[in-house]
């Protein structure tokens, strides 16, 4: 048996492993422990390069770009616990909800923009579902377009600036990136940071949330009846503009704040999260709901969501390292680079693939797992680092809306209330399929969708 | 240990009215219990180094762009409580089964799959990996202490040999609560339904 065969083997396996349901960071690297005594029996494997597993460890605990992920947990955690998100969509309803589409519309909006950006998808359709989804079936909605509406919402807020997800992507890419300079000779490449992910991310964020307002739009026009203005009934006060702008006012400030010294250069994403966390502090605080309770909680739930990240980041270092070992990355390098067609079929092959395992396995894992793996042989066939990591980005968001095995549809699920039928919610998804499966055409013939604002930024 | 208990949110059942398997029984919700209290307990207190780290990194931008002034130990200070905090609060993540699981199917499966899940998974991946961790990072760590290591960087922290002495803590505290996990399910699968589970009343509310 070759070492390449045994690599294959194991992530086979890991991933199957992973489907059973133990915890991912302890499936990931037991697993892979597993194969590196089996490699090692076959003398295939030196189990003496587990030396450097400890560094690796250490390497990840003293890494300060990482930083900014638990804050920017604090930050959305804080946002969510003192009912910011809530009063912003209950004050966005009153301002569009009189007219089709209105409460559709502010739903997307308020999803894109605060839907808190922790990197876990369930968590993150789950507080979108629980916020609007007995708002929307109570204004009459169609159960599968506010199914839609939510999902696709929800979803993107996952990968729309500041998101964690964008700040993990970053720094595997740089490391992809170093590795493929290093593949093709070079000897220093052109860094990636999270910051340019975070620009490269903006526009393309902003095209994708444009979309999903235009079908709500259309759905108005032609379809009024799926989304019924709110009745006065339920809401006889006029819409009240003051108060949409007590409510909507600060959180946009906040965003543009941390998003904007990030994007100006005036700040590093660590910093602007820590910006971004005492602002959403000091925003619990004008609305009375800051207070040692609310500190104790978001600490908490700080801890676990940044520990869950790091502890998988441990386990699937310590797979890489046996994966490499096998050589098990020169496979995927012929096999990538030897397919006909070049490098648009190495691409299309990657992310048809991911967006397979995006059915099983949620963005943190596919990061830390599948992208040190196949990113340094694309970024060496001359995929721009950046332009990659808003693909995958996009790709795996339009795999988490997909039927039957969606994350996203099966969180919402959990939460919708039982009169709204399965069925409804796959057919609600199905047209932002659409939608997504465009948006990805389109950035891929038109890379500078994504690249233009990195680089009039920086350079 | 007695009695129904609380501590804080956290409601603990205790069957020590239930002498159906006696004393040995007693002592495995006993162990199960002492983790959890610890556990509990390292977790809220790390947890605070989370609002430190925001203060922390707060101050150091304030410093820079109002005084243009900056300590390479400030810096260090922060990213030393992030590790700090994901790794001691790693026991306390999965007493609380925070980390993250593909539940397609460990969702609506049976007490005993996830029993039976959970026992096979920690013998045969948590608990090597854990153990390899402690066991691989001694040398480095017995390294460190030797020379009382501190910062490489000029004007950093002192007391490095500490902050990698955290990679054993964190190998010990998650590897017992992971023997946790395994007791707890060997009880499940031997028919205890009322074994030494705990509401968790915090985490209801379905996270973020």
């Amino acid at each position: 048996m070759s070492p390449e065969f045994l690599a294959l083997i194991m992530f086979l396996v890991t991933i199957a492993a992973l489907i059973l349901g133990f915890p991912v960071a302890l499936t990931l690297g037991g697993s892979a422990l597993i194969f590196a005594f089996i490699g090692d029996y076959l003398e295939l494997f030196n189990t003496g390069m587990l030396m450097v597993y400890p560094l690796r460890i250490f390497g990840v605990m003293k890494n300060e770009p990482l930083v900014a992920v638990p804050l920017f947990i604090f930050m959305g955690v804080m946002l969510e616990k003192s009912n910011l998100a809530g009063e912003l969509l209950e004050a966005m309803g009153r301002m569009f909800g009189q007219l089709n589409g209105g409460l559709g519309i502010s739903v997307l909006l308020v999803g894109a923009m605060l839907a808190a950006s922790t990197g876990i998808v369930g968590a993150t359709v789950v507080t979108m579902g629980l916020m609007s989804m007995p708002v929307m079936l109570r204004a009459g909605y169609s159960p599968s377009l506010a199914s839609g509406l939510i999902c696709s919402s929800g979803t993107l807020g996952q990968i729309i600036p500041p998101s964690i997800v964008l700040v993990l992507l970053g720094d595997i890419l740089q490391g992809a990136n170093e590795q493929a300079a290093e593949l093709k000779g070079e000897l220093v490449p052109v860094p990636v940071t999270a910051i340019d992910l975070f620009a490269g991310a903006l526009i393309p964020g902003f095209i994708l949330v444009g979309m999903y307002i235009a079908w709500q739009v259309f759905m108005a026009f032609f379809k009024p009846e799926s989304c019924p203005p709110m009745s006065a009934s339920d809401d006889g006060e006029k819409p009240d503009y003051r108060l949409l702008l007590r409510a909507v006012l600060p959180p946009l400030a906040l965003i543009i704040i941390v998003l904007g010294s990030i994007l100006a250069g005036i700040a590093t994403p660590t910093e602007s999260a820590a910006v971004g966390a005492v602002g959403a502090s000091f925003l619990a605080w004008t609305r009375g709901s800051f207070n040692l309770d609310i500190i104790r909680a978001v600490s908490r739930e700080t801890t676990k969501i940044s520990s869950m990240v790091f502890i998988i980041l441990i386990g699937a270092s310590m797979f890489s390292l046996v994966f490499r070992g096998f050589g098990g990355d020169t496979v995927i390098e012929e096999f990538l680079t030897k397919l006909p067609g070049g490098r648009f079929s190495a691409l299309l092959l990657v992310m048809v693939i991911m967006f397979f395992l995006g059915f099983f396995l949620d963005f943190i894992e596919i990061i830390f797992v599948v992208v040190p793996i196949v990113g340094p042989v694309l970024i060496s066939m001359g995929y721009d680092p950046l332009w990659l990591g808003v693909m995958i980005g996009v790709n795996l968001q339009t795999s988490f809306l997909t039927p039957p095995f969606g994350f996203a549809l099966f969180y919402l699920r959990g939460v919708a209330p039982p009169e709204v039928r399965t069925s409804q919610i796959y057919a609600g998804v199905l047209p932002f399929i659409g939608i997504q499966v465009a948006a990805l055409a389109l950035f891929w013939a038109v890379p500078s969708i994504v690249t233009w604002l990195p680089g009039i930024i920086f350079n | 240990m007695r009695g129904a208990r609380r501590i804080g949110p956290l409601v603990f059942r205790d069957r020590s009215g239930h002498s159906r398997r006696g004393r040995d029984v007693k002592l495995l919700s006993a162990v199960v219990h002492a983790i959890d209290w610890l556990n509990e307990r390292v977790g809220r207190a790390v947890s605070w180094l989370t609002v430190l780290m925001v203060i922390n990194v707060f101050i150091v931008v304030v410093l820079r762009y109002t005084l243009s002034v900056g300590w390479i130990w400030m810096q260090e200070l922060y990213v030393w409580s992030h590790a700090t905090v994901f790794l001691l609060g790693a026991g306390y993540t999965l007493l609380h089964e925070g980390h993250v699981r593909i539940d397609l199917i460990y969702r609506e499966a049976s007490q005993r799959y996830k029993a039976i899940i959970n026992i096979l998974g920690s013998l045969i991946l948590g608990g090597p990996l854990i153990y390899l961790i402690f066991d691989r990072s001694l040398p480095m760590i017995s390294r460190s202490w030797d020379s009382l290591e501190k910062s490489a960087e000029a004007g950093g922290m002192p007391g490095l040999f500490v902050f990698k002495s955290v990679v054993a803590v964190f190998a010990v505290l998650f590897g017992l609560q992971l023997l946790a996990l395994f007791l707890r399910s060997v009880e499940t699968l031997l028919g205890a339904d009322d074994g030494p589970e705990y509401l968790d009343t915090e985490d209801q509310e379905g996270g973020i």
